[in-house]
């Protein structure tokens, strides 16, 4: 049995919230390789001189970036700890005794994580935007502008 | 694989009775998932907490890739991560590619892929040079 040659669709999986945790850890695992390799392709440019990189690098700075970038924090923070747990039920011993208590641990672990770093990608960004714009800029400019009107 | 389901405790069971490789796969998805802990959260966490993307510029990186230490941390991140989610990859589409031909296809076209992007993410490691 090298491998299964059954398509497994959704149908087929038993168990409510590990069938989920199954689907989430894979969804996330793949959203995280895309990102690889566009973040390889955007780093590669900086090869081609401070001009171009930081060209390409003002794009990612506009606020609707930055709530990808809580989102792309919490999938790496997600599969991170969903990953722990898996690694925890597999490695020890006993880990299979306390799953249940340790989806709810790993729940509250990223909650824990989660809720403070946002909340610091959030602040930080508008300080910052309204520290290095011109003046006048407000909360709202830094929201809606698509480019920083600042060279960094 | 007594009476449990595939999706047990919520990830995949070790692949006993199948090969060796598929049972060292398996093995390795654990252990680099605790080196990618440190590795890719760390990462992540650097640019987010402890500096904030706004304030990246060439000279950020150009100063963090000044020392070997971080030019290694980043080549292992980067060595790691492909060979994590390409293993990751590789186990998804056999689940879900029945046909066999596209599944080659698609396997095929994954190896190439990862191996163009370790090969390019390795070159921009070494041949970085500051040019000020
Ligand atoms: C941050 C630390 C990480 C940990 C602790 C971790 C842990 C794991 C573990 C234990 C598995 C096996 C799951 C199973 O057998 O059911 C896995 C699968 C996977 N991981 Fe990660 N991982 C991490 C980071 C990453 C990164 C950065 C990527 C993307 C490049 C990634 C992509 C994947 C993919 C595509 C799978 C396959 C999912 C599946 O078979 O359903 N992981 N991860
Ligand atoms: C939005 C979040 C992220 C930001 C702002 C970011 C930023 C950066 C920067 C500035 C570099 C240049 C080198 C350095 O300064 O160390 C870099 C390199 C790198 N990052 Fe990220 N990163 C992020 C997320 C990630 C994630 C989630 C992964 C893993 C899946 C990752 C993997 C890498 C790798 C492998 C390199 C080295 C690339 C190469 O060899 O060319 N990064 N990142």
């Amino acid at each position: 049995m090298a491998y299964q040659e059954i398509v497994s669709t959704g149908s087929v999986y038993k168990g409510r919230t590990s069938m989920w945790l199954y689907l989430f850890h894979r969804i996330t695992g793949v959203a995280l390789f895309g990102y690889l390799l566009l973040h390889i392709i955007s780093t590669a440019l900086i090869l081609a001189g401070p001009e171009i990189y930081e060209g390409a690098e003002a794009i990612y700075k506009n606020f609707y970036f930055r709530l990808g970038e809580v989102g792309l924090m919490a999938a790496v923070l997600a599969h991170a700890i969903n990953g722990l747990r898996i690694i925890t039920v597999d490695l020890w011993k006993k880990g299979s005794d306390y799953q249940k208590s340790l989806n709810v641990v790993a729940l509250l672990i990223f909650i824990g994580i989660f809720v403070p770093t946002t909340y610091r990608m959030i602040t930080s960004y508008f300080d910052i935007c309204i520290e290095k714009s011109s003046p006048g800029t407000t909360v709202v400019d830094c929201m809606v502008r698509p480019l920083p009107d600042w060279k960094s | 694989m007594q009476n449990t389901t595939r999706t047990d405790w919520g990830r995949r069971q070790p692949p006993i009775g199948g090969s060796n490789f598929e049972l060292y796969a398996w093995f390795f998805m654990r252990v680099s998932g605790l080196f990618l802990v440190l590795l890719a959260a760390g990462h992540m966490f650097i640019m987010h907490v402890f500096n904030d993307t706004l304030n990246l510029d060439y000279e950020f990186v150009a100063a963090r890739w000044d020392t070997p230490y971080w030019r290694t941390f980043d080549w292992l991140l980067l060595a790691l991560s492909i060979l994590h989610g390409t293993n990751g990859l590789r186990i998804v589409m056999h689940d879900n590619i029945a046909n066999k031909l596209h599944r080659s296809l698609a396997l095929y076209s994954l190896y190439f892929v990862s191996t163009a992007f370790f090969v390019l993410g390795t070159y921009v490691l070494v041949a970085f040079v500051r040019q000020s």
